[in-house]
This record gives structure tokens, sequence and C-alpha cells, in this order.
């Protein structure tokens, strides 16, 4: 015979499985600290290859000037200017980073929790058998 | 509105059960669109602008991922760039490539909106999705839809300043690159729209959350009326020349489809909202219930015809049988069945008064449902 919560509860399931199921359970391998922490570090690699495409665009933009000055400048000045701004544009970008990616673990770890209590009702269903 | 719901009901119904169809044919649709927006706006490579090689594409699309949408249309336009200029090609190259590095990360699932985005910026309803968002879409859209509004930009300080690029020698590679990225990702009016568009999307996800009766409607009007302000806001500030007749017009549009997406997302009856409260060992519940409004779809009765007629034709047949050999005695010709049967039916309907008793059910049957009679002749004769 049919047992029909069962058969509710694995469609559920593989469901769940067959969609976010496999991304959540790697997350959920994480302690929460040890992910964010590599979201952060993937996000400041990003973010400096990012950060060298739009200098690279603000050279161009202004090319004939900044060769014309580039003998008049002073390097040093310059230089730490642009290490400030890539701080500072790194230091936004981690803590958006951060935000996000702990609002999406917490959603993650309540969806692998309900996943993992479903698991648990289905394995009671066939010891009741 | 009850023939609203049957129809709502049913499209719900036919989209469950064509979805193995239907989804690749919209995807298909969708970037067969997409692209040919793209070779139509642009078109500075006339070997991209071929329908047989957009057909292949966009069906390559419908059975890929719906980021393969996002991909091709990214190549169609670096094409296009790249056919315009060299320099316009490393502007659009670097641009995307922030784009995909920085932004993407947070909301791959969300491709889809970086491709809409431009598309209904060229349909001039670019207000649409800002409140469509907002109702079904989470505050990270918000990115990817900032980053729909830069590739719309960017292709328009294209096209816009396509002749003037071609104008310009290739000694002047400076200037083509500034011109491109003065009207392309460093204009004005890209950080008011993209301003006006995220706060309008949170406004309206805020607001569409709230336990308020008619929150989603709320929140539809309110973004709306938003986003009018802040663009008109913008513009008095920064002089961008947006225009007031098209915001006003395209922000009625949005509420429209906000209100169509309300109908099949979240339709529920505020009038018979219950409100209850109760406890247990360790918290006070206050549980407000809203029913939503459903209507059962119309069942379909099949009535099956051949079961009717199979059941007739045992009678017929029995009748038939019992005439042929009537008329067989009377006429005394040797008939197969098939064709007595036919003659034994002639008989009993011109010949009622004789078999009156047993034709009774077959004129039972002619009058109570006309159509069943029909075939049931048609199949006899």
């Amino acid at each position: 015979m049919l047992n029909e919560e069962k058969v509710i509860l694995m469609t559920k399931l593989a469901s769940y499985e067959e969609t976010e199921g496999k991304q959540n359970e790697k997350i959920g391998n994480y302690f929460r600290g040890d992910y964010l922490t590599v979201e952060v570090l993937k996000s400041l690699l990003y973010g400096t290859i990012a950060f060298v495409l739009g200098f690279g665009l603000y050279i161009l933009y202004d090319f004939d000037v900044f060769m014309e000055d580039i003998y008049r400048l002073d390097i040093f000045t310059f230089a730490q200017n642009i290490l400030t701004y890539y701080v500072i544009a790194l230091i936004v970008y981690a803590v958006i980073t951060f935000l996000v990616y702990s609002f999406r673990y917490t959603g993650t770890r309540k969806k692998l929790k309900r996943y993992y209590h479903n698991l648990k009702k289905l394995s009671m269903l066939y010891q009741k058998k | 509105m009850t023939k609203l719901l049957e129809i709502r009901e049913q499209i719900k119904i036919m989209l469950n059960r064509y979805e193995a169809f239907i989804f690749p044919v919209g995807k298909f649709l969708l970037a067969f669109f997409a692209l040919s927006m793209i070779n139509g706006r642009m078109g500075y490579m006339n070997r991209l602008d071929n329908m047989a090689l957009v057909l292949i594409v966009a069906l390559t699309c419908s059975f890929l991922p719906m980021g393969s949408m996002v991909f091709f249309g990214a190549i169609f336009s670096l094409a296009h760039m790249y056919a315009l200029s060299l320099e316009v090609l490393l502007v659009g190259v670097c641009v995307y490539l922030i784009i995909f590095v920085l932004f993407f990360r947070f909301g791959p699932k969300d491709s889809l909106v970086v491709l809409l985005t431009p598309l209904l910026f060229c349909m001039k309803i670019p207000y649409v999705m800002p409140v469509a968002l907002g109702l079904i879409g989470g505050p990270a859209s918000a990115v990817t839809m900032g980053c729909g509004i830069l590739v719309y930009y960017l292709n328009h300080a294209v096209v816009e300043n396509g002749t003037r690029i071609i104008a310009l020698g290739s000694e002047e590679a400076v200037a083509k690159i500034r011109m491109v990225l003065d009207a392309g990702v460093l204009n004005k009016e890209i950080f008011i729209v993209i301003a006006a568009f995220s706060i309008t999307m949170l406004v309206v996800w805020f607001l569409r959350r709230m336990s308020m009766e008619y929150a989603w409607t709320i929140a539809i009007v309110s973004g709306a009326l938003l986003n009018i302000v802040i663009l008109m806001m913008g513009d008095l500030m920064f002089d961008t020349n947006i225009s007031v007749l098209g915001t006003i017009l395209g922000s009625i549009v949005a509420v429209g489809v906000g209100k169509v997406i309300e109908f099949f997302k979240f339709f529920v009856d505020y009038r018979r909202t219950e409100k209850v409260q109760f406890e247990d060992d360790e918290y006070y519940y206050y549980v407000k219930a809203v029913p939503k409004i459903t209507v059962a779809t119309p069942a379909k009765t099949v009535k099956h015809i051949n079961s009717a007629t199979a059941a007739s034709r045992s009678v017929t047949t029995e009748r038939t049988a019992r005439s042929a050999s009537s008329a067989a005695a009377t006429r005394s010709s040797g008939r197969t069945g098939g064709s007595s049967v036919q003659d034994s039916r002639r008989s009993n309907v011109k010949n009622q008064p004789v078999n009156k008793g047993k034709s009774v059910t077959i004129n039972g049957q002619m009058t109570s449902s006309r159509k069943e009679s029909e075939v049931d002749f048609e199949e006899i004769f």
C-alpha cells in the first residue's frame, strides 16, 4: 500500500535536493565564521580585479593628460591616493559581502534544519512500519 | 471576478501541465527578441545581423540555463562594439568584467534581470522593473537591476555616439574612450536612475511584506509615486532631461503590471481577515490570517460516448437480429450481418409502431442527448 504522507515527504525532500539542496549542503558544511571569511576573501580578490580594471579605465580616460603630467607627478603621493581609494573600496565591498553572506548563511541553515527534520520524520515513518 | 479567477487557475494548471514545452519556448522567444533588439539597435557587425544565426543562438539558449542568454547577449553586444571600434570594445569588456566580477556573485540567479532591464528600457517602460522586482524579488535584486541599467546606458551611449566614433580617426583613440565613458558610465542620469530604481525596489519590497491591509497595492502605488518623485528631483538638481510625461505614463504601466503580479501571487480577501490570540507555555500568539481568494476550476465532465454506444449497440444488435430474421423471412434475401444491422435500424425507425416497445429506449436516448444518439446513428449507418 502507498503511504501518502511518506510519498509527500519524499517528494518534498527530492525537490529540495534537486534545486538548492546541493549548494546549501556545501554552505552547511562550513562554520559561520569560516564561511564568511572565505566569501570575504573571495570578495577581496574580485574587488582587486575590479579595481585594477576601473583604474585602467581611469588612466585611459585621461591618458594624454596623464602622459603629459607623468614626469611632473609626485609618484609617492599619487600611489598613496590610489592605495587609499583601493582600501576604502575594498572595505566597503567586504562589508557588503559580509552582510549579504551572513544573511544568506542564516537562511540556508534554516532550510537545512527543515530538511534534516523532514529526513528524521521520514526515517520515523520507516521505523513505524 | 470569478471568471478572472477561473482563468488564473486554468493558466496555472496549463503552466504546470505543459511546463516542459512552455519554458523552453519562452526562453527561445526571449532570447530571439533580445538578440534581434541588440542587432536592430547596434547592427555594426553585418555578419551578426543574420536571422539564421539569431535563430540558432536563440534555439541554443532555449535548452541552456538562463545565464546563457545574458552571455550571448554580451557577446553580441561586444561584437558590435568591436566592429565599431577597438577602443569601444576595450571599454565594453572592462565594464562587463567589472559587472561580472563585482555584482554577479551576489545574485547569479537574477541574471535574467540584467537582460530584461535593458529590454524594458528599449520598450520605454523601465519603471516596471523596480515595482515588479520589489514584488517578486529580494533586496539583492537591486544589485542586478543596477547592472542592467548600466548595461543599457553603455549600449545606448555606443549607439548614440556611433557616427561620431566612426568619424574620429584611429589616432583619436583616447577621445573615443572618453566619449563612451562620459555618455555610458559617468553620466549623472545613470546614477539618478540607479538610485531611484533601487530605492523604489527596496520600498516596494519593504511595504509588501508588512502585515497591514492592502499592503501589496500600497507598495505598488507608493513605489511608482516615489520613483516619479526621485527621478523628477534628480532631473531638477542635475538637469538630466528625463521626460516627465514618459515617466508618468511608464509608472502607470508599472502599476498595471504590479496589479497583474499581485493578482497571480497575492490575491487575498481582507474582508474575511481573522485575528486570533492564543498562548502556550512560552509565548502569546497574535495571529492575523487573511484568506486567499481562490476558485475551483470548473471540472470538465467527459461523457464516454463509446460506452453508451456500446450499450445501445448491444440493444440494437439484439433487436437487429430479431428484425433481420423477420426481414429475411419476409424478403427471403440472404444478407450479411453488417447490412442487416443497417436494415434493421431503418426498419426500427420507419416501423416504429411495429417495434414500439423496443424502440422506446432509442427514442429516449435521442431526446435526452441528441448528440449521443446522432453518433450512435452515424456509427451504425
